[in-house]
């Protein structure tokens, strides 16, 4: 696989703060990488900088062996954006809302009508073709950035945050076309807070937290070598913390305490479930270890704001 | 500055999205001009009687002609920018394009040039109705380079002004504390002649006095040699404008 986008310690600043502190990651053609973290963790001024919409303050930023730059116009235009807000022209139907798209990419009027009755079945908007943009529901408005970020027929498609605020169905429709996108060759380059997220479309994640990167790698092999495979929840006081630890540690590879809740994290459940039920204790549950269990433990539970 | 011919993509944005609201804009840029032209030609032309020679009203007619061509591009790239940079987010998506912030900027000034010049020819059609005619063809064609280039200069000013504004109320100060008083020191409503000598030097400070003084000559038919450094001022100022007001506008869309 060849390697689409190399970032060399790379630096964002606005003014006094540092939202992008140093990072390098390499991102390879055809794959799904994912940038997750918290609030103001730096992914979205990663990939502003990424898609040339934001200046990189130091470092290297090479995208398709082109210098990331603001005024790279041929960059522009192999990039395809879904914006973390919806930013649809609200004067004009959603058909109209894409050729007007199309017109910022040069791409002539009449090729311009079949992609855009093309991209309209695509995100299953057909019927809403010549609606006004206040008329669609926020699940509709995502999928209609999704056919404006895939008009220029990109190669790098940069999705931030694009489920944020969908129901269940939205999202799933949202996934099934990303994945449908990367199976037809495009690099996917997505930000989201939502670890299912992540492993739903992933193939590599980088989690950042006060604009470094903390980890990186597949989902299941940084959910494995993190956490291991299950996690044991028993919500109990926390004076009770030290007699359990003795006597469940064992089975354990880690434990952690978190507001009303200890974790015990482990390789292989059985053992540990078997004692659990011995002792009989009220509130425990038992489940498999998730990439929210990651995020967790290396960002930190408590919030931020 | 990173100006390319996708200006004129911008243009057409916001050519699609106008068509929905022609006629309110179309009443709303006659409205306050013809109200002028009506309270004071009329109203007032009925006592003052003749000024400089001719009817009040003729009098009237070029300096509200091109105010209305002020005030539209000015809106415009007031309200009209800031909502489409704020509320509708439109620029952060333009941006991501290969339109560059500059030629987004630049669209949306040729945009407010295009509105003044609407509104200007469309207090042109009701002068002419009421009888007030430019002094020939060609005047009436120099009328309309005129318009453009006080579209261009204010639509410019404008967006200086967009650039420092934090939100709506922002726009009140240069409305009513800039481009209401101009109306009234440039020479639109009565001739500069009378006022103190300090007065006429501050009118010659004001880009709208030279575009009357022009605007009046496609009138008058009276061209005087004079008239080639209003027309200077103007594209100076201009230039000027357009090129801090492009440059602001560029540091507020990227960050």
């Amino acid at each position: 696989m060849n390697t689409i986008i190399t970032a060399n310690n790379l630096f964002k600043k606005y003014g006094d703060l540092t939202a992008v502190d140093g990072i390098s990651f390499e991102i390879q053609e055809g794959e799904c990488f994912g940038f997750l973290g918290p609030n103001g963790a730096g992914k979205t001024s990663t990939i502003k900088m990424i898609h040339c919409v934001s200046p990189v303050t130091a470092g290297t930023l090479m995208v398709d062996g082109l210098p990331a730059h603001i005024n790279n116009r041929v960059l522009k235009k192999k990039t395809g954006v879904i914006p973390q807000e919806i930013t649809l022209d609200i004067d004009l139907t959603a058909r109209e809302n894409l050729m007007v798209f199309s017109r910022f990419f040069d791409i002539p009027r009449r090729v311009a009508r079949e992609r855009v009755a093309e991209l309209l079945k695509f995100v299953e908007l057909e019927a809403k073709r010549d609606s006004k943009i206040n008329e669609l529901s926020t699940g509709m408005k995502r999928r209609l950035l999704i056919a404006r970020a895939l008009l220029n027929e990109p190669r790098i498609i940069i999705a931030d945050e694009p489920t944020t605020g969908l129901d269940p169905q939205a999202r799933h429709l949202i996934w099934q076309r990303l994945r449908q996108l990367k199976r037809q060759g495009a690099t996917l380059i997505l930000t989201t807070q939502y670890m299912e997220e992540a492993q739903q479309l992933c193939d590599r994640i980088v989690i950042m937290h006060q604009g470094k990167i903390l980890k990186e790698g597949a989902p299941s092999r940084l959910i494995e070598e993190e956490i291991g495979r299950e996690v044991a929840e028993i919500r109990i006081a926390a004076d009770q913390d030290e007699a359990l630890i003795a006597q469940l540690g064992q089975f354990a590879c880690g434990h952690e305490r978190a507001g009303d809740t200890l974790f015990f994290y482990c390789r292989d459940g059985q053992s540990l479930w078997r004692k659990l039920n011995e002792l009989d204790l009220p509130n425990t549950v038992h489940r498999p270890a998730t990439l929210e269990d990651v995020f967790l433990k290396l960002t930190g539970r408590s919030l931020i704001e | 500055m990173n100006l390319s011919y996708r200006i004129g993509h911008v243009f057409y944005r916001n050519l699609m999205s106008y068509k929905r609201f022609v006629v309110p804009t179309f009443i709303a840029s006659l409205i306050q001009p013809l109200f002028y032209l009506i309270t004071f030609g009329i109203g007032m032309g009925a006592y003052v009687g003749k000024l400089g020679g001719m009817p009040y009203l003729n009098f009237l007619v070029p300096g509200v002609l091109i105010s209305s061509v002020m005030l539209s591009s000015s809106f415009e790239c007031l309200y009209g920018t800031f909502i489409k940079m704020i509320h509708e987010k439109l620029y952060d998506s333009l941006i991501a394009t290969p339109v560059s912030a500059e030629d987004a900027i630049a669209g949306d000034i040729g945009w407010g040039t295009f509105r003044g010049l609407v509104s200007g020819t469309l207090m042109m059609a009701v002068a002419m109705a009421m009888g007030v005619f430019p002094s020939s063809v060609p005047s009436l064609l120099l009328s309309f380079v005129l318009m453009i280039f006080v579209g261009v200069l204010f639509g410019s000013l404008a967006m200086i002004v967009t650039s420092f504004a934090p939100n709506f109320d922002f726009f009140s100060y240069y409305t009513e504390l800039i481009l209401t008083p101009m109306l009234f020191f440039s020479g639109v409503f009565f001739p500069l002649d009378n006022f103190p000598a300090w007065m006429k030097t501050f009118a010659q400070f004001l880009p709208l006095t030279h575009a009357v003084e022009i605007s009046r000559a496609v009138f008058s038919g009276v061209y005087k040699t004079g008239l080639i450094s209003n027309f200077l001022v103007i594209l100076v100022l201009e230039i000027i404008a357009f090129s801090i007001g492009v440059r602001r506008m560029t540091k507020r869309l990227i960050k």
